[in-house]
């Protein structure tokens, strides 16, 4: 709802409610390492988080698919994409994040997006 | 009016050697369930048995066995089942397996289908039986199950 005739009116909140049928999230996440200039690809990207998904949920838990769509190996950005029904499993799994192979490590996210929001841009 | 509802997972152990069953007990199938919880439910699922999960009847001679655990997640406890492969008890491992016959609410339904389970399981077994000594052993054993299922109301 915006509110132009507010003092100092240049602020606008617009809320848009809108049903999720296509059924994926994407989450914009960042890698952040205790020890500075730590470089790692894709892959192991890949292999961290299911492996704070195994610990936090087990086997069966974890069982469920997303995809790293975008990787960026300079700014340990990502983009991933989930069900509707796995985001809340895979976002806490990232929350409670702590450490991978004795490396002190940590996930923000940056953004969770739904489909028609997701412009295809890093 | 508003209570704790929960489930009462009847389960049979199978064990290759019949002699292993008498090594059974509460603590040994206590741990191998919530080892088995923990690795098919990781922390989540250790943190939600740990709060009301309890072996509340085993039979050593029959090998039945009364799980109970909250209505609201007693399929993750059902479907970490199959992955008990082992129990330990008394420092030895007993390799073993978990069959699931009935999950009911209490305890009393659990016990009335164990001895409609049991004479089904006598009627198919009887016309099997190829010498006396067979017969014998057969309906010595399902009266025994019998007789324990009176015993676990009690």
């Amino acid at each position: 709802m915006s509110d132009p005739g507010a003092v100092g009116g240049s602020v606008t909140y617009q809320r848009l409610v809108h049903k999720n049928s296509s059924g994926f999230h994407y989450m914009k996440v960042s890698l952040v390492f205790e020890k500075e200039g730590k470089r790692i690809d894709g892959a192991f990207f890949k292999q961290l988080i299911i492996s704070a998904l195994r610990n936090v949920y087990g086997e069966i838990g974890a069982a469920f698919p997303f995809d790293v769509l975008k990787f960026e190996e300079k700014s340990l950005t990502a983009v991933l994409r989930v069900y509707n029904s796995g985001l809340v499993k895979l976002w806490s799994a990232l929350t409670l994040l702590g450490s991978y192979q004795n490396e002190t490590c940590a996930v923000r996210v940056v953004q969770v997006l739904l489909p028609y929001q997701y412009t295809g841009g890093p | 009016m508003v209570r704790f509802k929960s489930r009462y997972l009847l389960c049979e152990v199978c064990v290759s050697n019949p002699s292993d069953l008498r090594l059974l007990d509460e603590r040994a199938v206590f741990f191998a369930v919530k080892a088995a919880v923990s690795r098919a439910h990781g922390d989540y699922g250790t943190a939600l048995i740990g709060m009301c999960f309890s072996v509340k009847y085993l039979n050593a001679h029959t090998g039945v066995v009364f799980l109970r655990c909250r209505k609201s997640h007693y399929r993750m406890l059902w479907s970490a089942l199959p992955f008990i492969s082992s129990l330990e008890s008394r420092g030895q491992r007993v390799p073993c397996f978990f069959n699931c016959l009935h999950v009911g609410g209490t305890i009393r339904t659990c016990q009335k289908f164990l001895i409609r389970y049991n004479t089904q399981q006598l009627h198919r077994l009887l016309p099997r039986c190829r010498s006396d000594s067979e017969l014998v052993g057969y309906v010595g054993f399902h009266r025994a199950k019998l007789h324990c299922c009176r015993f676990v109301v009690q």
